[in-house]
């Protein structure tokens, strides 16, 4: 908190386990004030955003979505870390009254942390239709603690929230006492013994009674804090202590549930018994392996279809209008500037972003059905439904979704692997991800096989598009068996309810990831985009003569073996800008576009090498987007590395392969 | 040799320290119906015998002369329910007021002569341990019944016979120790459905308060109420959890999720492959195939 003349500035922390729509309260809270970013050193997602009220200005932190305080994952320890380092003036707890069975255990916690406490009881009206009947009264009163029934969606009781939230920090401190949950006497007994073993230096900035509970609980991330810092004397006597204790996370678990039941009997009235929810109704067939296959396809197929009949389209529109005017209206309204600033441009610019601005209607609809797919509470069904698929692959149910996402791009793909919470399963996610035909490459693939295949094209292009993906499940088991270590991790995971869509919700999180997007476009697709211009253009301004020439040259021997000269060679690397580019390189080599583009293809390939060069490209190095993804997602140089080294190898030997049996028969 | 009133006041200081905590003035004014002054000057008069530690502000433990003493009392009450039950015939809700005007009655051959005629008893009626004469007391176990969950099936161990109105109520409806139940329903208002042997039994939340239990032991588990692991329940089975096996790394995540000893699962789907869908603490939850197969559970069928 700090004072200005313009008023208090206070923070305020949101905790809650997913589901709840946390994120629908942050967002009407905030509104656009908030800023995306990552938690230091973590790639769990942070948002923080602004909101006032009279002379008080909140500064909301949305803390990552967790069931208890207990590091069982990233989530939860960046949640529990911030609440005791930052110690944020008010914290919300929001729960989903609809099931707040669950969501109550993560009250009990927060308990212990003993801050000022304001409790969201989001979703009544979903609880009110599931014939739920809730007494946030009787919940206060039995927790002592401010309970205000929202419904986020429908943007009701955000005002009365505010006010708890303000109430609640203006009351002088230790105003309000927390009633604690009794664990009893035998248990109480062993966390004493806890605490008799650690002192204050060992144990802070965490409170010694409840580092001695998150011991017992057995929590790695403190264990190892404390053993590192006690003598050795002592954390062998902690150690056998708490091994001689293990079964005290069973039973303080078991304690807080009954906590809950406790608190459930007195807000509760149960909805009478046998009435089957609508959740449970539709999961009937969602998630059934037979028939949740079917749905499954049904809404991946609408959402392709979708992307096909208006994205596509759009992207073609938006490359004529966008990219080819824009290259004219330089090349004719520059006329006076240096031909190399012309160059410069036409050619590195606009042909470099412009070509992959062209994709964000594909990626505009990609993320807005990703988000539409959430927010009702299907992706979870998705998971479930294809896990026992993925499982094989030593992948997790949740991986099907940023692969699905793959198909518009791969970045956030890659991005989009951090709802898998099992380390393991989320690097194999992310290497196997860049196998995933996006659309930059569809369009190369789609043109190449027009030119060449005629009415048989639309079946090379789903040929190609099945043989990635088999590469791909290769791959996944290669690496499964080989080169991924650790242990498979299980599904855990809860089913939401099911909920209508939110318009604004969904509204936002694509723009974020739109804006996310562009904003890479504008800083690492340009400045690559640069540097191969520079190379193309480099030293007389002719590409023939051009360094980039060059190295096209010097590979052209390993090109040979696939029938490529040098020219498609160099349209090759170019791709690792951005897929689509080899189309772009190509005319630029050729010097011809458009339908001429297509005849030239024709000398410059023979059909062998044509199908030899589809097959290279799906399968080439991943762009450089996404490898500065993989990079950024993996903290490490060496994943990127590895993918690339693998893909060069895996893509080159496959169509030499291909090239030289094609070219027998 | 004691005096009653010093009997009494042992008994009563050992029963609530058991409970973990030291017996306070104004609980043992409560308990034994006499003034908080005459309680404080007892106590102080206990102390200098060296029966008692005694500190105002917390209270009063027994010492390990006070302990010995304690459950030599403890043994003749016990002892002498029993032979009230046993030999003269009476019935088990009557016997408490009566033991505690023979319990004071020490003399060594009287208690040797009981502990031969009843045979090894080791409880007394209301299902409580009976001392040895070595002053050694097997610990209980059992928790009130309120502290079960609905579905469950437990064993009722003993009886709080604090109330004597409650013991009456309860002999009334039929339950004593030794008898299983199940656990229909639990209400708002603390009140439980039970059920025991074909009956329905309807027991207030104070009824229910008095009555000990312990979750069904597995030699007493009848056939239907089998052991299995969670993975191999079909769907639309209810079953209640017994406890995680598997590896600790994921014990925290079970945990937090409500898969706690004594919770009720319900199988949504089981293909016999893949993941399982069950419902845990009223949301659906998805378990990978391992992780169900490391959870035992007892099957339930009747509900």
């Amino acid at each position: 908190m700090t004072e200005t003349a313009m008023g208090k500035h206070i923070v305020v922390a949101l905790a809650g386990a997913p589901n709840v729509g946390k994120s629908t309260v942050f967002n009407l809270l905030t509104g656009l004030s908030q800023h995306v970013g990552n938690w230091p050193g973590k790639t769990v997602e942070q948002k923080t955003g602004v909101t006032h009220r009279g002379n008080l200005t909140m500064d909301i932190v949305d803390l990552p979505g967790t069931y208890s305080l207990t590091a069982n994952s990233a989530e939860e320890q960046i949640a529990r870390d911030y609440l005791v380092k930052e110690n944020p003036d008010v914290v919300v707890a929001i729960l989903n009254a609809a099931s707040l069975e669950r969501h109550l255990y993560l009250v009990a916690e927060l308990i212990e942390l003993s801050p000022r406490l304001v409790i969201a009881l989001n979703m009544m009206d979903v609880a009110q239709q599931q014939g739920k009947k809730i007494d946030a009264k009787a919940l206060a009163e039995a927790l002592n603690i401010p309970v205000i029934p929202i419904a986020a969606s429908k943007n009701q009781g955000i005002n009365e929230l505010l006010t708890a939230i303000e109430q609640e920090y203006r009351q002088p401190a230790g105003a309000r006492e927390l009633k604690h949950i009794e664990y009893g006497s035998e248990i109480l007994k062993v966390i004493n013994h806890v605490e008799e073993l650690l002192d204050d230096s060992i144990t802070a900035p965490y409170p010694k009674h409840w580092t001695a509970m998150k011991l017992l609980e057995g929590d790695t991330q403190i264990d190892k804090l404390v053993m590192g810092r006690a003598g050795v004397g002592k954390s062998s006597a902690l150690n056998a202590y708490l091994r001689e204790n293990e079964s005290a996370a069973v039973t303080i678990a078991t304690l807080r549930y009954e906590w809950v039941e406790r608190m459930m009997a007195k807000t509760q009235e149960k909805p009478p018994l046998g009435r089957v929810s609508l959740t449970e109704k539709i999961d009937r067939a969602a998630t059934h392996p037979i028939s949740g296959l079917f749905v499954l396809l049904l809404v991946f197929g609408l959402i392709f279809g979708l992307v096909y009949s208006i994205g596509i389209p759009l992207q073609k529109f938006l490359e004529v209008h966008l990219v080819e005017s824009g290259k004219t209206l330089v090349n004719t309204n520059l006329v006076s500037a240096p031909a190399w600033v012309r160059s410069l441009l036409a050619n590195g610019i606009i042909s470099g972003v412009g070509t992959v601005l062209t994709f964000i209607p594909i990626l505009i609809l990609f993320f807005a059905a990703w988000a539409f797919m959430e927010d009702v509470g299907y992706t979870a069904r998705a998971a479930f439904v294809t896990d026992r698929f993925m499982h094989l692959l030593g992948l997790h149910g949740k991986s099907v979704l940023p692969l699905v996402l793959g198909f518009g791009c791969n970045v956030p793909a890659i991005l989009g692997t951090r709802i898998i919470d099992s380390p393991r399963s989320r690097l194999l996610t992310i290497i196997v991800a860049p196998l995933v035909p996006c659309t930059g490459r569809m369009a190369v693939v789609t043109l190449i096989a027009a030119a060449f295949f005629g009415g048989a094209a639309i079946f090379v292009s789903i040929g190609i598009v099945i043989f990635s993906l088999i590469m791909l499940i290769i791959t996944g088991l290669l690496m499964n068996r080989f080169v991924v270590g650790g242990e498979d991790s299980a599904l855990l995971m809860e089913l939401p309810l099911y909920h209508l869509p939110n318009p604004r919700i969904i509204g936002l999180v694509t723009w974020q990831n739109t804006m996310a997007f562009i904003k890479r476009a504008g800083t690492i697709i340009l400045a690559v985009s640069l540097i191969i211009w520079l190379l193309a253009t480099v030293p007389n301004g002719d590409i023939n003569t051009s360094v980039l020439a060059h190295i096209g040259k010097f590979f052209e021997p390993l090109g040979k073996l696939m029938g490529f000269n040098w020219q498609v060679m160099v349209a090759l690397f170019s791709s690792f800008i951005a897929k689509e580019n080899t189309i772009a390189t190509l005319g630029t080599l050729l010097g011809g576009t458009g339908a001429g583009l297509n005849a030239q293809l024709k000398t410059l390939l023979t059909p062998a090498a044509a199908v030899a060069f589809l097959v290279v490209q799906v399968l080439f190095i991943p762009c450089v987007a996404t490898v500065a993804a993989i990079r950024q997602e993996t903290k490490t140089w060496k994943w990127p590395l590895f993918t690339i080294a693998f893909q060069l190898v895996l893509s080159f030997s496959l169509a030499i392969i291909v090239y030289q049996v094609a070219r027998l028969l | 040799m004691d005096s009653e009133r010093t009997e009494e006041y042992l008994e009563a200081i050992y029963k609530e320290q058991t409970k973990g905590d030291p017996a306070s003035t104004s609980f043992l004014a409560r308990d034994l119906g006499v003034s908080q002054p005459a309680v404080t000057d007892m106590l102080k008069n206990l102390e200098s015998k060296g029966l008692i530690d005694y500190k105002s502000s917390k209270g009063a433990t027994l010492t390990e002369l006070g302990v010995e003493r304690a459950l030599g009392v403890i043994r003749r009450h016990r002892l002498w329910e029993r032979f009230l039950t046993d030999v003269l015939g009476m019935k088990w809700d009557k016997v408490h007021e009566v033991a505690c005007k023979l319990e004071h009655l020490d003399v060594p051959e009287v208690e040797e002569r009981l502990a031969v005629i009843l045979g090894d008893t080791d409880t007394c009626p209301h299902g409580h341990a009976i001392p040895d004469n070595k002053g050694n007391i097997k610990k209980e176990k059992a928790v009130p019944l309120t502290r079960f969950q609905a579905l469950q099936r437990v064993n009722i161990t003993a009886i709080d016979e604090g109330d004597s109105r409650l013991l009456a109520a309860i002999e009334k409806k039929g339950l004593k120790p030794q008898v299983i139940v199940t656990i229909h329903k639990k209400n708002e208002d603390g009140s439980l459905e039970l059920e025991a042997g074909n009956r329905k039994i309807k027991i207030n939340a104070d009824l229910a308060m008095a009555l000990l239990a312990e979750p069904v032991s597995a030699g007493q588990r009848d056939t239907i109420k089998e052991e299995t692991t969670l993975s191999k329940l079909n769907a639309g089975n209810t079953c209640v959890l017994k406890e995680y096996t598997g590896e600790r790394n994921l014990l925290g995540r079970c945990l937090s999720l409500g898969f706690t000893p004594g919770s009720v699962v319900k199988m949504l789907e089981n293909f016999n492959s893949g993941p399982v869908l069950v419902k845990v603490h009223d949301t659906e939850v998805a378990l990978g195939r391992d992780l169900a197969d490391h959870i035992t559970v007892t099957r339930n069928e009747n509900a």
